[in-house]
């Protein structure tokens, strides 16, 4: 017995519904929303390319472009080749890896918010306990998230803290996939472990590769709450992601239409690297 | 973006009526209060409540940090709630000019309430918020941590207030930060509200031409000079802690004797000696430059009224209420934030015959100088507080100020028509 054809949509509809409200709508209302700007008693009045107009000659904008392009040029690598790494250390069954897999994944169970909190009472130029442990050992007192040179660092560092667990679980269900023989195979014609992860196991992890490269990039683009609870866009514009440029533009600087101009941009950047990404790590049989 | 706007609209006014039907008998006065302690807003929402049978007052409370941003996700949607929300007083005509508060003229008896808080609330010519709360600041000191330094503390006496050369001597001889020990700590020290006087102190003025300009007036040599001064405190001095601003700690620095001196504002008054007990400090006068001319900060939280809201009658009841002598007394008592009402202080003569007051009333009438008055006061304090705090930790204070005077002249831009 056959099904009738729209049996399949049916199963579809709340995962396409979602895609829809959560996804098509918002980026349909900032592409739109770009073109249009609110008046100081909220009416709304069409500005063409006006917003875009404005970025270009928009000095903190640009700033925005290059620390958001600096920061997920460190991230996105260091977290998927950690994430990698740290896959390929608990992949073998062993004494201790439950301990260890469990370890690393525990600090993707604080939110993104708490995470900030925290670290933010840790690293705390005057009286966080990091800054006393540095003192113990004679280190001289950093200022981490205050300091201009060290808070995008920081800011890296932590969201690294808390990805990386997270991302490695794909790379080991990854790992789970390749098939024993290949390795075996490799074995017996002679290869050592390096061979054997440089011939048989990066290759067949590509896929798993793609995913997580273009999923954590996307999440790293996306980032805002660090920003938004510790340093402000801070120290003289060197964590102002264009996220958090975006809602500052919104909510302090009361204007949306620019605020959606801006998400467009982020957009339109997320899609072409993606676009690169997917190159980087095409294979044959995946798009 | 303007189709999601109206159909939300229509959303929220079809369940406004809804809800109109459904409780006739009772009016919900909805309001954001500034996040105090709950116990310090329960006592007076419940006394509005048993004066007003027939209004059921719900509220909720949001920290400080967040209020002016969360205020404009809520105010911004443009539906009738909030009815009634804490607005903090620079953001009057703020609020006024994008038609998120409504005029009160008619709500207030003008005669009763202290000038400046009168001036704060006015955007041309008409009243846009009630004055609830103003403020003052006094330089507390910890009297045990002075004693073991043999350093003579400041007097309680506004003739004999100290200046800054004064602050940076004592602080010298009270501060050791290897051991993390401090001199002075700011209250709100990213604040523009408690960091303008650094510059007003030496006659300068932040915002020019109607509050609509700051370059040559943020930059100008007054802000650069007292500003530059404020970075030494941190950098050169060493007698406060950088990047310390968030304004939750900075009182219990002071409380835990971690700084010998705090410039805080009057409700510390009475959470200091609440929750540190063997805390022993005195008060004195706000200090200022020799050079200059002794500024205070002042301005404080009022209440505004969404010019949306569906119970224009109960809200107003609600404005007077909490603007009333019996009212503003036991607020007083709460929460002791500088009164507004003239009367205030004529009934609680104990309290305001002591040093701490005595020097308050001194400087809200003689010393204090507003914030700006400025539809732009969100975007300027917003930028100038990232500056304030970047200044902390080292940089060329003129570059700085001129390149934020900048950013919040492109802001400014379009409230000039």
């Amino acid at each position: 017995m056959r099904a009738p054809a729209w049996v399949p949509f049916a199963f579809l509809a709340p995962a396409l519904a979602g895609l829809l409200i959560f996804r098509a709508t918002p980026i349909g209302i900032s592409l739109i929303g770009g073109l249009f700007g609110t008046s100081l008693t909220g009416e709304t009045v069409f500005r063409g390319f006006g917003n875009y107009a404005a970025l270009v000659q928009d000095g903190e904008f640009w700033n925005s472009v290059r620390v958001t392009l600096l920061f997920n040029l460190v991230i996105n690598p260091l977290q998927v080749a950690a994430a990698f790494g740290l896959a390929m250390l608990t992949a073998k069954p062993g004494r201790f890896v439950g301990l260890f897999r469990t370890a690393y994944f525990v600090p993707i169970t604080v939110s993104i918010a708490l995470t900030s909190v925290l670290w933010n009472i840790l690293l705390d130029p005057g009286m966080g306990p990091v800054q006393a442990l540095l003192r113990a050992l004679d280190i001289p007192a950093q200022p981490f998230f205050r300091g201009q040179g060290q808070a995008l660092g920081t800011i890296i560092a932590i969201a690294s803290w808390r990805g990386i667990g997270y991302w490695m679980f794909f790379m080991l269900a990854g790992l789970a996939t390749i098939p024993r023989e290949s390795y075996e195979a490799a074995a017996l014609d002679g290869a050592g472990p390096w061979q054997r992860t440089r011939y048989i196991t990066l290759p067949l992890m590509r896929r798993t590769f793609a995913f997580v490269l273009i999923a954590d990039t996307a999440a790293n683009f996306l980032l805002f709450a660090p920003v938004y609870i510790i340093t402000n866009g801070g120290p003289n514009g060197a964590t102002s992601l264009l996220m958090f440029a975006a809602y500052k533009t919104a909510f302090t600087y009361l204007d949306q239409g620019r605020s959606l101009a801006i998400s467009t941009v982020i957009l339109v950047i997320i899609a072409l690297v993606a676009l690169v990404e997917f190159r980087f790590v095409r294979t044959e049989d995946a798009p | 973006m303007s189709i999601t706007r109206r159909g939300f609209a229509a959303v929220a006014g079809a369940a406004a009526l809804l809800r109109t039907t459904a409780a006739r008998a009772e009016t919900v006065l909805k309001q954001i209060w500034i996040g105090w302690p709950d116990e310090q807003i329960r006592p007076m929402v419940e006394a509005f409540e048993k004066s007003a049978p027939d209004i059921k007052a719900p509220y909720e409370r949001i920290p400080f940090a967040e209020l002016s941003h969360a205020l404009e996700v809520r105010l911004g949607a443009r539906t009738p709630e909030p009815d009634i929300y804490s607005c903090d007083s620079p953001l009057t005509a703020s609020y006024a000019i994008r038609n998120q508060a409504m005029a009160l003229d008619d709500v207030l008896d003008r005669t009763r309430f202290a000038r400046a808080a009168l001036d704060a609330a006015t955007y041309k010519g008409k009243l846009y918020s009630a004055p609830f709360a103003t403020s003052s600041q006094l330089l507390f000191y910890n009297r045990a941590l002075f004693r073991q330094a043999g350093v003579e503390p400041p007097a309680a006496d506004v003739s004999k207030r100290w200046t800054w050369d004064q602050v940076v001597q004592a602080g010298r001889k009270l501060a050791d930060p290897a051991k993390n020990q401090w001199g002075l700590i700011l209250e709100q020290a990213e604040r523009p509200y408690q960091l303008l006087p650094f510059g007003q102190s030496l006659g300068g003025v932040a915002l020019g031409e109607d509050g609509l300009k700051a370059g040559g007036y943020l930059d100008g040599p007054a802000f650069v000079e007292g500003f530059s001064f404020l970075q030494r405190l941190y950098t050169d001095f060493k007698i406060a802690p950088p990047g310390v601003v968030d304004n939750n700690i900075t009182p219990d620095l002071f409380g835990t004797g971690r700084t010998a001196m705090f410039i805080g504002g009057t409700w510390n008054l009475d959470t200091f000696p609440a929750k540190y007990k063997d805390l022993d400090f005195g008060v004195a006068p706000h200090p200022y430059f020799a050079q200059g001319k002794p500024v205070t900060p002042t301005g404080s939280w009022h209440f505004a009224v969404n010019p949306r809201t569906q119970n224009r009658d109960a809200a107003a009841r609600f404005i007077r209420f909490m603007t009333s002598d019996d009212l503003q007394v036991m607020w007083f008592g709460l929460r002791p934030y500088v009164p507004v009402l003239l009367s205030t202080w004529d009934r609680l003569p104990q309290v305001f015959d002591t040093p701490a007051w005595r020097i308050v009333r001194y400087e809200v009438s003689n010393t204090a100088v507003p914030r700006p008055a400025t539809p732009g006061f969100l975007e300027f304090e917003d930028l100038l507080r990232q500056t304030l705090r970047d200044l902390q930790s080292g940089g060329d204070v003129k570059q700085m100020l001129t390149q934020t005077a900048q950013k919040i002249d492109r802001e400014l831009q379009k409230y000039k028509s």
